[in-house]
């Protein structure tokens, strides 16, 4: 908090000490209210929820007891938080780095563009305006095994060549396509393509306001110096000058991955999907903490979440101040 | 090392022409600067000599070959921005590497990490570390080589932009105003390195510039640009001394040369505010003309005179002073230039009389164009006539 501490000190007079003093009082006076805010609102419930991850605590219960580190070994032994690990990295590894290269693709198409730029622009980032829980709705309909559009469509290719060359149509037109959102093995597919379908229009945004900060007369001079081909350019110029964006968006990225939650609560209410095939973090929180009142448990993963998204924010941190940042 | 040729070379940009025929001959080793005001299309033409930038009708000839339908990455020509254009997240040897890189180094040999395993990228990457460092020794810029271009200050970036031209020895050098970000100082300085680099380089030089010091001080011929076309294109001190045009007399020179009415009479005697001069036209010009005068040419005078009026402000410089004085008959103030020597005299108020050397005053017609055919009056035949 040294930052706070009055720095304008008249030097040509030179202070007394009990105006030096008198102004520093008068600094942590004025600085208290954002102080107390920023404990009450932010730390507290942090340093609460670390407290509450070691004991056995209920809503309600006037009392708890402290269960020492019984809540993190059920975390890393129990099967059930295994899954929990599994499907929320398998989304985040998936999610993270498709919807960056699409929205880093998109955007290069769209700032080539002469024209319609604005109309693309628009239609990218409308998953990104729309609720993700009504869109669930949207996609559980056209999902559904018999009379959703997806398999209606899947259908119609039956009969065609792509029953020869695709293993997965001639197995579907023989027996029946998949239960999209009733099988262990698509579920979390299914969410990983709804997070990237919502989430890359977000980055498209962000790369493009990347992109006006390149500088035009860097191409020309990338062409004088020899580079022939888009690749080259894109090397050479592009992709370092969108460093900084790129760490941002991939923070985001991560940190909206791990927080992936309403299309599951949507599809699934109850449980986190076939075989808890889509039990991530986030589910876990709301199922324990929330559903079941086991506080205890539900502010382990929450502490465990924080720990993922601070190890994130310090990587991201050291990027930008060690690698990318070059002014 | 080349000659370049332009040959009638025009530019639109939708409706609007920039470029409306351009010719220019630059021979091997010449120092040629493009000089003009903003939007005159000098920057134009010198992207479209480097190929950024295509033009709609014309030709250049870069070395004898014309270079049609060839991209800027082909034409070997370097250029330095006046942006500098230095890559960011490269260090200073990096930058001035990547030409030599781009050329030489095939995709496989750039790649980042498996680049070094490739067969000859070794020996490559010494030879192109040993060019660098050549080139940034005769720039002096051998010590920043590690550093970034975000850690240099405005004057290192312009020599890093240099070295990055000139470490691959083009055909020919084209620079869009390198100096226009530097304080008035090292714009002095550089002006100077520059001219030498060009004479150890012995390499064409085409400098675009709106400066017209830059321009004087630096090229062996100076090309007067406005309005799409070149006006003039001669030695420095022909276009100072021997304008065509009104325009190239009142853009080149500063302060800015004395632009005063002229009377045509019907015999072809100039006159000056009603005033003969001794000096007529043999050519058909009749009616108005104009009488360029640059501020050194006249001077103060006791005698008669046409042109008296009183001193309005003045700029003393120390070696020199420039004195404006409201002529009256005049709508502009006329530029007097006086030695230091004349500061008391030439206070403000002071009622004074200019007088100048007819055979140093430049005329113009109408339209803007020398007249060069003119004869002495005698002051006998004048007063007869």
């Amino acid at each position: 908090m040294s930052a706070i501490e009055p720095t304008m000190i008249d030097q040509t007079t030179g202070p007394t000490a009990g105006h030096a003093t008198k102004e520093r009082r008068a600094a942590w006076v004025l600085t208290a209210p954002a102080l107390i805010l920023m404990v009450v609102i932010l730390l507290g419930p942090v340093i609460i929820a670390g407290v509450l991850s070691f004991t056995n605590y209920s809503l309600g219960n006037s009392s708890f007891d402290w269960v020492g580190t019984q809540n993190y070994e059920k975390l890393f032994t129990r099967s059930t938080y295994e899954k929990m690990f599994v499907a929320t990295l398998t989304y985040v590894v998936t999610v993270v780095p498709i919807s960056v290269g699409l929205g880093l693709g998109a955007a290069l198409l769209i700032n080539s563009l002469g024209r319609f730029r604005e109309i693309y622009k628009t239609i990218y980032f409308l998953p990104v305006m729309a609720t993700l829980l009504a869109m669930a709705i949207a996609w559980e309909f056209m999902l559904h095994p018999s009379i959703g559009m997806v398999n209606r469509t899947l259908e119609m290719g039956c009969g065609t060549f792509l029953e020869q060359i695709w293993s997965f149509m001639s197995q579907g037109c023989a027996d029946r396509f998949p239960v999209w959102l009733g099988d262990k093995r698509y579920a979390i597919w299914v969410i990983c393509f709804i997070g990237i379908w919502q989430g890359f229009g977000f980055n498209m945004v962000l790369y493009l306001a990347g992109l006006t900060s390149v500088h035009r007369e860097l191409y020309h001079a990338a062409e004088m110096d020899g580079a022939r081909s888009a690749w080259e350019r894109f090397r050479l110029v592009t992709w370092p000058a969108l460093g900084p964006t790129t760490v941002f968006v991939v923070t985001i990225t991560c940190i909206r991955a791990f927080q992936v939650f309403d299309t599951i609560e949507a599809f699934w209410p109850q449980g986190g999907g076939p075989n808890k095939s889509t039990y991530v973090m986030m589910f876990a929180i709301f199922e324990k903490g929330v559903q079941q009142n086991l506080i205890g448990i539900g502010s382990a993963i929450t502490m465990l979440f924080l720990l993922f998204v601070m190890f994130l924010t310090l990587i991201q941190r050291w990027l930008v101040e060690r690698k990318v940042h070059y002014k | 090392m080349a000659e370049l040729s332009i040959k009638n070379v025009t530019k639109r940009f939708g409706e609007t022409e920039v470029l409306k025929g351009v010719s220019l001959d630059i021979a091997d080793g010449e120092f040629v600067s493009l000089v003009g005001p903003s939007g005159c299309g000098k920057s134009t033409l010198l992207r479209i000599i480097a190929g950024l930038e295509e033009q709609n009708s014309g030709d250049i000839r870069i070395g004898g070959t014309s270079v049609a339908g060839q991209r800027a990455a082909d034409r070997n020509l370097s250029m330095v921005f006046q942006s500098y254009a230095l890559y960011p997240h490269l260090s200073v040897g990096e930058n001035i590497a990547v030409p030599l890189r781009m050329r030489r180094m095939s995709g496989l040999q750039r790649l980042p990490l498996l680049g070094g395993l490739m067969p000859g990228a070794r020996a490559m990457a010494r030879a192109i570390g040993h060019d660098v460092h050549r080139a940034a020794e005769m720039l002096e810029i051998r010590h920043l080589l590690d550093r970034k271009p975000g850690q240099l200050s405005g004057g290192q970036r312009q020599r890093v932009a240099l070295g990055r031209a000139l470490v691959r020895e083009p055909a020919a050098f084209l620079l869009d105003e390198p100096l226009s970000n530097l304080d008035a100082k090292l714009r002095v300085q550089t002006r100077a390195e520059i001219a030498q680099l060009h004479r150890r380089l012995e390499t064409t030089f085409v400098y675009v510039t709106h400066d017209q010091v830059e321009a004087m001080t630096m090229s062996d011929r100076i090309a007067v640009m406005m309005g799409g076309r070149i006006l003039q294109c001669a030695a420095p001190d022909v276009i100072y001394e021997d304008p065509d045009r009104i325009e190239v007399a009142e853009f080149i020179g500063s302060p800015k040369i004395n632009i005063l009415p002229l009377e045509v009479g019907d015999d072809g005697r100039l006159s000056l505010l009603d005033h003969a001069l001794n000096l007529a036209v043999i050519d058909g010009t009749r009616g108005v003309a104009s009488l360029g005068l640059r501020p050194e040419t006249l001077r103060l005078t006791r005698g008669k005179s046409p042109l008296r009026g009183r001193v309005v402000h003045s700029e003393n410089l120390g070696a020199e002073i420039f004195v404006q004085i409201e002529v009256a008959g005049l709508a502009e103030r006329v530029t007097l230039r006086a030695g230091p020597e004349k500061r008391n005299t030439l206070a403000l108020g002071t009622s004074v009389a200019l007088d100048f050397d007819i055979d140093k005053a430049l005329v113009f017609d109408a339209d803007g164009a020398r007249l060069r055919k003119l004869r002495h009056v005698t002051r006998a035949t004048a007063e007869v006539a």
